[in-house]
């Protein structure tokens, strides 16, 4: 794709200015972010007079030994870490199925397959059926309520199904005359062939089960069931309607200045390191996919 | 327990908002209202037969009930704390509790009900969030079984509750809540000074909102360049500056901030008559108008975040400010002393205005509890009423919740003072404390500790917040509303004229109080709140209110 022509004089300033722009992006992205690490490690002085901003003032851990300290903390951080694992093994084994279904243009009711899909992008049975449904099923304070309901996204199903649909069907001809099942050249050819999608989808999926909270809320009865999103949640709710009467101490004030900031790092961190990882595939996947589909 | 009224108008926006819902699911269980005939001689499962006010509540044989938890972070939930081990000793009854997050709480709560999913006792439910339930038929009209509950009637009784009890009732004459109750008003809020500044010039605590008027002058002439007055709690709340508006509000006889309803009770005239329009509303807006325009109040006072309004009490941009006992100790003093030499800050009673040393009716009651209609299919119900009775209401009990037990969690020290023992801290009382009132004993504990007599609720105040409530306790409640309940269908007419009525006012409110709108143009305000069908508003509520009283007569 790269060009062996000289860059034309117009390019070159198009270049410039786009740099320009896009790194000030970046930068303005970016400010919230170190802000935010910053105010973690601030003393309580320092943040109230508002003087944090790139660099922590007044080095201070207190609210993270506080927020370690706590074991429930580390037991909703490890529901996290196993919801969003189970929830996104889940969802890649249904979507990559369905979505492999659909892409096949000769299979009879497809249209009917995928309508069925969409039907759920603009329709759904409201909060409480919702509740009355997972509930009676039994599902209630176990993984499958998080995971079963989300299981299918129908944006991520598209994008999967544009992308299979993308590949040369002489690929899978070929495998079949070599002998292989459907489930062969799912397994061997398709799934090989398809790395980015699926690292993108990977991606898609656990982001989207890590940050949620709702579905945790509404289905788990018992604090030691929840997510770390919904434990942070209730402590910033803590923080914000303060702590009544009493004489004040530094722990508190502390605490209060600056738990949003040290539970905002806490959570992103691990997403956050997970990024780099997968983006390679991320950009080519879903460009892949959504050109040619 | 913080500005209550701002949170109660939030939870009836989530109740208006729910209203569709419940009428959605609710309408297949509308019929088991009616029968008044109740024989509860089947349902005395574990029921005591003589049960009294003051009398110590025991179940028969062991019981257990369901509850929903508010979550609180700050103590969150453990099974083992002593509260529950020590209730089963006291009552035999046993808690299965439903542990669920402050933050999301009312949400929740919904969803249980509208599911059919609740637990028996709903508590943390503020005075008119209960509404949107009714319809439903989910929560138990509570009022035809207070006979069960000796305590309740007997403080109701004792400190002239009824009216506002009576406030509760729903359109079919029954109320559902069961409020928390206050022997005497609670305030908060209140405006605080700089007193190390006052003393430099000469200058004493205001009283009046005339003196208060004289103090800002007196400052502004010291230092012609500043605001002496700059307030906050003027973002994420629907009414800017609403604390200010509402203690204001409150000297002139007038709910206005966070207090602000769009109906108010004429006692005189014996009918409503619509909030923003009053004279008095009038009154306190020029009165702020009038602080703003000579610049005696700082104008970013009605925009600004907390922070900020503080941030310039702490440059000594501003010398006087809106508080409350907790942010005055933990917040104002502790950073003054920190930052600024020989600053000390004091919170004063709400200044005294046209209206007379009165405090607003109505607020003696507080969040409390719904019990799920499915507690009357039970054959323990009398003795969950009983139980209600007692740990809630009794003042054993209440004591119980609060400071839970003698010479294990507390020593007394004298009639109605309470010591924790040594190593027991309560919300930082001592730091060193190895153990913790509400996180490791379960007392203390907002879903079962709220109101009792006036002794029980300054137990536990901070010298300041004594000092100030003291002070409040003395001054006359004004009259309360009486009961007007609507009809659901112009329960929807009148949610519909609400808001827009209520955004009216609170963007004008604003505009003449900043000086953007001349207060000449009053009558044309009014005139406008006129094509926002405020009669028609009104006299909904003042015919709701002649039916009422006519069919309850």
């Amino acid at each position: 794709m790269v060009s062996v022509n000289r860059p034309t004089r117009g390019y070159r300033v198009f270049q410039g200015v786009n740099g320009v722009i896009l790194t000030l992006v970046v930068l303005v992205t970016l400010y919230p972010f170190v802000n935010i690490i910053a105010r973690s490690f601030s003393g309580e002085q320092h943040i109230r007079t508002g003087e944090v901003t790139l660099w922590p003032k007044g080095f201070n851990l207190t609210t993270y030994e506080i927020v370690f300290n706590d074991s429930m903390f580390w037991r909703n951080y490890g529901n996290t870490v196993f919801y969003t694992v189970v929830s996104t093994a889940v969802a890649m084994v249904l979507t990559t199925c369905y979505a492999y279904v659909l892409s096949k243009k000769n299979l009879k009711g497809r249209g009917t397959l995928v309508g069925i899909a969409v039907f759920t992008m603009f329709f759904t049975g409201g909060l409480i059926p919702n509740y009355v449904l997972i509930t009676s099923l039994g599902l209630k304070n176990s993984v499958w309520a998080i995971a079963l309901p989300n299981a299918i996204s129908v944006f991520n199903l598209l994008v999967m199904k544009a992308f299979f649909e993308s590949l040369p069907s002489e690929l899978e001809e070929a495998a079949q005359i070599d002998g292989l099942s459907t489930y062969g050249i799912l397994l061997r050819i398709v799934l090989p062939l398809s790395k980015a999608v699926v690292a993108t989808m990977i991606l898609f999926y656990a982001v989207s089960f890590w940050n949620s909270w709702f579905s945790a809320f509404l289905y788990m009865d018992r604090t030691e069931l929840m997510p770390v999103t919904v434990y942070l949640r209730n402590l910033l709710a803590g923080a914000t309607a303060g702590t009544g009467a009493g004489a004040a101490t530094e722990n508190l004030t502390q605490v209060n200045a600056n738990i949003q900031a040290v539970t905002i790092v806490l959570t992103s961190l691990p997403i956050l390191c997970l990024y780099p990882f997968v983006q390679r595939y991320f950009v080519s996947g879903v460009m892949l996919g959504a050109v040619k589909g | 327990m913080k500005n209550t009224g701002q949170l109660s108008r939030r939870q009836l926006l989530g109740a208006a908002g729910f209203i569709g819902l419940a009428a959605l699911t609710g309408c297949g269980s509308g019929g088991d209202g009616g029968d008044d005939a109740k024989d509860l001689s089947k349902k005395r499962d574990g029921a005591m037969r003589d049960y009294q006010a003051g009398q110590q509540f025991k179940a028969t044989k062991p019981l257990s009930f369901t509850i929903l938890h508010n979550n609180n972070p700050n103590y969150p939930m453990k099974g083992d704390w002593l509260f529950w081990k020590e209730l089963t000793r006291r009552t035999g009854v046993t808690f299965k509790a439903t542990p669920v997050p402050l933050s999301d709480y009312e949400k929740k709560r919904s969803l249980l009900i509208g599911a059919g999913d609740a637990p028996l006792l709903i508590p943390k439910t503020y005075p008119g969030a209960e509404s949107a339930f009714v319809s439903s038929g989910a929560i138990l009209p509570v009022s035809k079984y207070v006979d069960l509950m000796p305590n309740f009637r007997d403080k109701v009784k004792r400190w002239n509750l009824q009216p506002e009890v009576d406030s509760l009732r729903q359109s079919d004459g029954n109320y559902y809540l069961l409020p928390g109750l206050h022997e005497k008003v609670k305030q908060g809020y209140s405006l605080s000074f700089r007193t190390d500044i006052l003393d430099k010039h000469g200058l004493s605590l205001p009283t009046t909102w005339d003196e208060v008027y004289q103090t800002f002058k007196a400052l502004k002439e010291e230092y012609p360049d500043l605001y002496p007055f700059t307030d906050r709690w003027s973002t994420n709340t629907p009414f800017p500056a609403g604390a200010l508006f509402q203690y204001l509000g409150q000297a002139y006889g007038v709910r206005a901030g966070w207090s602000y309803l769009n109906t108010s009770w004429d006692a005189k005239a014996q009918k409503f008559a619509f909030t923003g329009a009053t004279d008095a509303f009038r009154q306190v807006v020029e009165y702020l108008h009038k602080l703003v325009d000579e610049k005696l109040m700082d104008p970013e006072s009605f925009t600004q975040t907390d922070e900020e309004a503080f941030r310039k009490i702490l440059a000594e941009k501003s010398f006087a400010i809106s508080a409350n006992p907790q942010e005055l100790v933990q917040n104002y003093r502790y950073n003054l002393e920190k930052q600024v030499k020989g600053a000390t800050i004091e919170m004063i009673p709400v200044p005294i205005g046209p209206a007379g040393p009165v405090v607003l009716g109505g607020a003696r009651l507080e969040n409390g509890m719904m019990i799920s209609s499915k507690a009357l299919e039970g054959d323990d119900f009398v003795a969950l009423m009983q139980f209600v009775d007692w740990l809630w209401y009794s003042d054993a009990g209440q004591e119980f919740c609060k400071w839970g037990v003698e010479n294990t969690t507390f020593t007394r020290s004298g009639p109605g003072q309470y010591e924790l023992r040594p190593g027991i801290s309560l919300m930082g009382s001592d730091p060193d404390a190895p153990k913790d009132l509400q996180k490791d004993f379960g007392f203390y504990n907002g879903v079962f500790t709220y109101g009792g007599s006036w002794a029980l609720v300054s137990s536990s105040f901070s010298p300041d917040e004594k000092k100030f409530t003291d002070a409040m306790a003395r001054r006359e409640p004004l009259p309360t509303d009486p009961p007007h309940p609507l009809r659901a269908e112009e329960q929807e007419q009148a949610t519909l004229w609400d808001t827009p009525l209520k955004d009216h006012v609170t963007q004008n409110a604003l505009q003449f109080v900043l000086g953007k709108r001349p207060l000449s143009e009053w009558d044309d305000y009014v005139k406008e709140l006129k094509a926002k069908n405020m009669d028609r508003f009104i006299d909904l509520h003042n015919q709701a209110y002649e039916r009422f009283k006519k069919e309850n007569a």
